[in-house]
């Protein structure tokens, strides 16, 4: 073994040397941070989302976006005396790793505030753990209103966590609101529902259908694919057998948009609805045709000048993954930490027991970032209520509608 | 012997030495040519000369360390000399080229070790050209066996040695466990310095292995079990007094400890009776399940609120239901196709999970909002003050689980020795002769399942509100694999190697948190590293190895006989 | 009946894709005893082979001429199929040789998620899924109330080829003869001069470029490929060895085309739906093996000393 083991050493060594040269990627900049001051030590803004493993893509999407936001904080020196940073944990999308990665957090007495978490069911195990250090939590993705309002949020709503907020919208906004539009705007009235079996698809899906059947239209199909399916021509001529005029899918866009494209070469040519979760640019490179409809939290981006400065301070970082269906969230979650953090302190310094200030100071916040105005109401769900109808038109994701939801 | 070793023999003495010369250099000289853009590479190391050698620190003592060690052995007049030597030589390259690669990696190519800027700093090339030059020595010396001590102690002495064992052990794990510092933006090299760590570790204990301590210790607490039993248990009690006693650290462990006593559930069915099984978890997330629901969570349906220890009874008794049905079909299912039968059964428990089946399971939803376990109106997440010590939370659920997987230890060592015990490693060995004997092979195969399934419902019951969540995303089938690696590694059918698997393979992922998004793919490599270099586990179990002997090597431990093959056949 | 005979079609297209990667799981395990988990990998990182050389090798001009291109994709996909495969034998495989049964399937599952990561990580933007050219004629095959892609045709056509071929070279050649005598009795094949290596490798060889042929084929089909991608099917294609009898070429094919028609059928008329498909599949494969523990095709295991 030794001579094969001399020899994979050897190669390994060479590749390494042809690929790492004599180079290196020193900076000249000393400390970041440029010309604030950040004499009183450094304060992390900590982030709990998959960072590996199948909803990778999605979760660091949220980790670059705190970043960003966290990069602005810095040059402009938002926190007076403190230098910010992000330290971002990996939970695989798993509950129990969730609970490590928030005592991890909960254990470090720099971390003013976290950004996560991406799944609703790691939130549950999360919530628990920030909340018994006073810990403020706001969730860029969470959609399970029992999250804010407590287990009968429909009929009897009560604060479950009082250390946690969210800047999304939950699924009994964003389904309603599309049933909506779906069925007395465009007038759709025999409705196929297709869902991943996931907690944000299901929510979804299940609101939907309630507004949908409230306002006239039938469910003729009710079907589940599997999370990691990607042929589904079975599922789609069990639908094909109901004839409906439009299909609303509860799920994200890895697989809403194969499922749009095999649908219509099918030739089941109905249009395809989905949440926010399907309202991304690759939803189209993968195939989601023309007349494929998503909502989404917020007025337009191309409205909202500051949708549009995110959408380049973005691109401008250059970072390897895009920000994803949460990113601009993350990036307001952030902020919505960091403007707190600024007023909490009033440039005073940071130790624990300022936790319950900064926790009174994001409940009153209010600021306008990616996604419209930020503001929390009584159960730290978030105030903005403006939704967008968004359609593809000419390979392109463009506004048709933009409202409240009232009902 | 080899060619190599061979070639080389006539120099192996002064190779070694100037190896060992050329470690303790490295350790001296500076690692790092610039301030990285993370933050300076701890320990000094950046352009940093020490005259001082008792002022190094971290990674550059471990080296120093080794260093020292190589050239006592090479002089000292020890037992097989050759094996402790290349065991050092190759702890020594481990962290040379551990910390060099990281370095690198972080410095974006190899000026960062090299010279950049006007500045040189060679300690990491010294340091891996030392750790081979100490490997060709060690082997040009000669491997020999490890060797055997003769040496027979009083039971107070051989009491003494235990303890402090023990005790060296206790200060080992917190040392392991807090090796690299907390991660985090403040410390962003933690995770390489952990993996550093252990290659000095495995170094030194491959080391001391060599010299014959351990296979002596394992000898003397094997005549003193009981004894060793009772002390490692207050060893695992006082770890919240360490340095590792912090509120992050009592989680973790106490996650360990739950699928430490699923996995020795698991090494019954796999490790005892020799029937594989891919869904295992399964059984946990059906203990969890019950548990949740019986304990008055509101999500759940079945809405009464037992106290805990009947809840934990009743969900491992449903768990064990289910072990015995799973386990049916091994009547007439034999060896990998009963694997895809349980393969199976853990895809349908998820599926049906997942779509809340009998509305049990609250479906996508989970079932949050599981009270935490509490005592005499104590909750166990709380801290906790012992007259003026205060230990943080997650103490309590660290006692508990500690308590439980000795329980479930105890537990596995009964039915291992006993007749049914005997049973199932006859079925494991040859199932025909097994039956031919008169075992019953079908209860007893039924009996394994049913006994692991009802161990792993009960961590399940503990895991549920440890938690304070149920969802089926716990228990896929990645969980499965990590628990029967676990058993592996550990050992199949050994007592302590399914905990000592079960801590590795959870420890492992928290301590390289700072490597995100390619922790997943680090930890593949390291199964398949572990695989490669030990595939009959840390700690084989005893009969296990005189069985895989075989007569032909005259009772060699299988780790040698394993060693002698791959030597033989390629080198 | 339009709808049966839609969701039966639509089933065909699913087995022949599981029966390209079955194809390698029995002749794996047949040779040495090994669920070699991570072939479902090896069709994944086939099809993320054949995107990289149809983004970066195909000449942009004959990009639309899928005669041109298709092959090259396909050459592209197969080679590091086949790369791959060499160095999972070599370096986790071989050495485990004599080690307890069940280190290697460790082994198996550590390069399993060691792939999906690796490619996770390493090839560009493939955290999230990639679209996957459809280097094939466009468009449907009508028949009747039956749709089905061309490219689905195409993946039917080339499945049952190969395994006609494959079953041809395993019963005519003399390597086939080889691989053959070394799943009986590997000592015995030592003996007549057979180099059991040799056998191994190439082994591997063959299921990584069915494999490989497999996930390019996927990719031109569905359009989309992501790293998750050959975890579930290679899942499937497992239980349809199984189901078929390891070992067993036809078993394989049979298998892969009853699990695929489970699949579609079980989501249409069974209680529950789609939801509950896979529970049919294992709920099949459990009754199948409960009645015939070797499988549909294989042999009734012989037992050993």
């Amino acid at each position: 073994m030794r001579k094969h083991s001399v020899k994979s050493a050897a190669i390994v060594v060479g590749v390494l040397l042809v690929a790492g040269a004599c180079g290196t990627n020193k900076t000249e900049t000393g400390a970041s941070g440029g010309a604030c001051d950040t004499s009183k030590g450094t304060l992390s803004i900590g982030v709990i989302a998959p960072q590996s493993g199948g909803l990778s893509a999605l979760g660091l999407g949220i980790k670059n976006s705190s970043q960003l936001a966290v990069d602005e904080a810095n040059e402009k020196c938002t926190v007076k005396g403190y230098k910010l940073v992000v330290d971002t944990q990996d939970d695989e999308a798993n509950p129990a790793k969730g609970a490590q990665a928030a005592t991890k957090l909960s254990s470090d007495p720099n971390v003013v505030g976290v950004v996560g978490t991406l799944n609703s069911s790691v939130a549950q195990t999360v919530q628990p753990i920030l909340s018994q250090k006073k810990i403020v939590q706001v969730s860029p993705a969470n959609t399970n209103p029992t999250l804010t309002r407590g287990e009968a949020f429909a009929t009897a709503p009560k604060r479950a966590f009082d250390t946690y907020f969210r800047v999304c919208a939950t699924d009994e906004l964003q389904g309603p609101y599309a049933a909506n539009y779906l069925v007395t705007k465009a007038g759709k009235k025999k409705i196929a529902i297709i869902t991943d079996g996931k907690t944000y698809g299901e929510g979804l899906a299940a609101e939907f259908s309630k507004q949908a059947t409230k306002n006239g239209a039938t469910i003729v199909a009710t079907e589940k694919v599997g999370e990691k399916d990607t042929d589904f021509a079975g599922v789609i001529a069990t639908i094909k057998a109901a004839s409906p005029d439009a299909l609303y899918y509860g799920g994200e866009y890895p697989q809403a948009a194969p499922l749009s494209k095999q649908m219509k070469s099918s030739g089941l040519n109905i249009p395809l609805m989905g949440g926010d979760g399907i309202y991304d640019d690759k939803y189209i490179s993968l195939g989601g045709g023309d007349g494929d409809l998503a909502t989404s939290v917020g007025a337009p981006t191309d409205k909202l000048d500051s949708a549009k400065a995110f959408v380049d301070a973005y691109a401008k970082k250059g970072f390897k993954d895009a920000y994803g269906a949460y990113g601009a969230f993350s990036y307001d979650a952030a902020n919505a930490i960091i403007g707190s953090l600024a007023t909490a302190l009033n440039g005073g310094d940071w130790s624990e027991s300022k936790r319950a200030d900064l926790l009174k100071a994001v409940g009153t916040y209010s600021g306008s970032g990616a996604t419209g105005s930020i503001k929390f109401d009584e159960y730290g769900d978030s105030t903005n209520k403006v939704l967008t109808v968004y359609q593809v038109t000419g390979g392109k994701w463009n506004a048709a509608e933009t409202g409240e939801f009232t009902g | 012997m080899s060619k190599l070793a061979n070639t080389i023999k006539p120099f192996a003495r002064p190779l070694a030495i100037l190896g060992g010369v050329l470690l303790i250099v490295a350790a001296l000289l500076p690692w790092v040519t610039f301030a990285l853009n993370s933050g300076k590479y701890p320990d000094l190391a950046t352009l940093q000369f020490f005259d001082a050698p008792f002022a190094v620190t971290g990674f550059r003592w471990h080296i120093l360390l080794l260093g020292v060690l190589v050239l006592i052995a090479v002089f000292a007049p020890i037992p097989s000399k050759g094996r402790v030597v290349r065991s050092l030589g190759w702890g020594g390259l481990a962290v040379a080229l551990i910390n060099s690669i990281f370095i690198t990696t972080e410095g974006g190519g190899l000026g960062a070790i090299t010279a950049a800027d006007g500045n040189a700093a060679f300690g990491g090339i010294v340091g891996i050209v030392a750790g081979i030059a100490v490997i060709l020595g060690g082997t040009g010396i000669g491997i020999e066996l490890p060797a055997k001590w003769k040496v027979k102690l009083s039971t107070p002495l051989a009491y003494l040695v235990l303890v402090v064992t023990f005790a060296a052990v206790l200060f080992a794990v917190a040392q392991t466990l807090t090796a690299g510092g907390q991660g985090g933006p403040a410390n962003p090299y933690a995770g390489g310095l952990f993996l550093s760590f252990l290659g000095f570790a495995a170094g030194l204990l491959t080391a001391l292995n060599g010299i014959g301590l351990i296979g002596w210790i394992s000898e003397l607490s094997e005549k003193h079990r009981v004894f060793s039993v009772v002390v490692l248990l207050a060893c695992a009690l006082l770890l919240p007094f360490t340095n590792a006693g912090s509120e992050y650290w009592m989680t973790v462990a106490a996650n360990i400890g739950i699928y430490a006593a699923t996995a020795i559930g698991l090494n019954i069915v796999v490790g005892l009776a020799g029937l594989l099984d891919l869904g295992y978890v399964a059984f946990m997330g059906i203990g969890a399940v019950v548990a949740a629901n019986l304990s008055g969570a509101a999500a759940s349906k079945v809405g009464i609120d037992l106290p805990f220890p009947i809840a934990a009874v009743i969900a491992a008794i449903i768990a064990g239901i289910f072990g015995a049905i799973v386990g049916s079909p091994t009547l007439r299912v034999r060896g990998d196709y009963l694997a895809i039968v349980t393969l199976a059964f853990g895809e349908i428990f998820t599926r049906s999970a997942q779509n809340n089946i009998g509305g049990l399971t609250n479906g996508a939803n989970a079932i949050p909002g599981v009270p935490p376990l509490d005592l005499f109106g104590k909750e166990f997440n709380e801290p906790l003050n012992i007259g003026s010590v205060e230990l943080p939370s997650g103490v309590l659920y660290y006692v508990l689980i500690v308590l439980l997987v000795a329980a479930v230890m105890a537990i596995f060592a009964n039915l291992k020795f006993s007749r049914i015990g005997r049973a199932w490693i006859a079925i494991r060995e040859d199932e025909d002769a097994a039956r031919a004997m008169g075992i019953k092979t079908g209860k007893a195969k039924i009996l394994a399942f049913l006994v692991g399934a009802t161990l792993a419902g009960l961590a399940g019951a503990v895991f549920a509100h440890k938690n304070g969540t149920v969802s089926y995303e716990s228990f896929k089938f990645l969980e499965s694999v990590t628990l029967l690696a676990a058993v592996i590694l550990g050992g199949m059918g050994s007592i302590p190697g399914a905990v000592l698997g079960a801590s590795l393979l959870f420890v492992l992922p928290e301590k390289l948190r700072e490597f995100s998004d390619y922790r997943l793919m680090i930890f593949g490599l390291a199964l398949v590293l572990i695989m490669r270099f030990r595939p009959q586990g840390l700690v084989p179990d005893r009969h296990r190895r005189a069985e895989l002997a075989g007569e032909d090597v005259g009772g060699v431990p299988v780790d040698e006989v394993h060693e002698h093959d791959t030597k033989g056949a390629t080198a | 009946m339009s709808t049966l005979l839609q969701q039966l079609a639509n089933g065909v297209v699913q087995g022949a894709l599981i029966a390209l990667i079955a194809l390698g799981y029995t002749m794996v395990y047949g040779i040495i005893q090994l669920i070699n988990f991570a072939h479902g990998e090896v069709f994944m990182v086939g099809a993320y082979g054949g995107l990289a050389t149809y983004t970066w090798i195909v000449p942009e001009s004959v990009k639309d001429v899928w005669y041109v291109s298709l092959p090259i994709v396909l050459v592209g996909g197969v080679a590091v199929s086949v790369a791959i495969a060499l160095l999972m034998e070599r370096f986790a495989y071989r050495p485990l040789r004599n080690a307890p049964r069940l280190a290697p399937l460790i082994t198996a599952l550590g390069v399993s998620v060691f792939l999906q990561e690796f490619v996770r990580n390493f090839y560009p933007n493939a955290t999230a899924a990639l679209p996957f050219p459809g280097v094939f004629v466009q468009g449907q095959l009508v028949i009747g109330p039956i749709r089905v892609g061309w490219s689905g045709i195409l993946l039917i056509g080339v499945s049952v080829l190969l395994s006609i071929a494959l079953q041809t070279y395993i019963n005519r050649s003399r390597m086939g003869r080889a691989m053959r005598a070394t799943a009986q009795d590997p000592d015995t094949a030592k003996l007549m001069g057979v180099n059991p290596d040799r056998v191994i490798v190439l082994t591997f060889v063959l299921g990584a470029a069915l494999a490989g042929v497999a996930g390019v084929l996927f990719g031109t089909y569905l359009n989309n490929i992501n790293t998750d991608m050959g975890f579930q099917t290679g899942i499937f294609a497992f239980t349809a060895a199984v189901l078929g009898g390891v070992g067993s070429i036809r078993g394989a094919v049979v298998g892969a085309f009853i699990i695929g028609l489970v699949k579609t059928l079980a989501g249409q008329y069974m209680p529950g739906g789609t939801q509950y498909d896979y529970v049919w599949i294992f709920v099949v494969l459990i009754l199948v093996l409960v009645f015939r523990p070797q499988g549909l095709f294989g042999e009734p295991e012989r037992v050993r000393a």
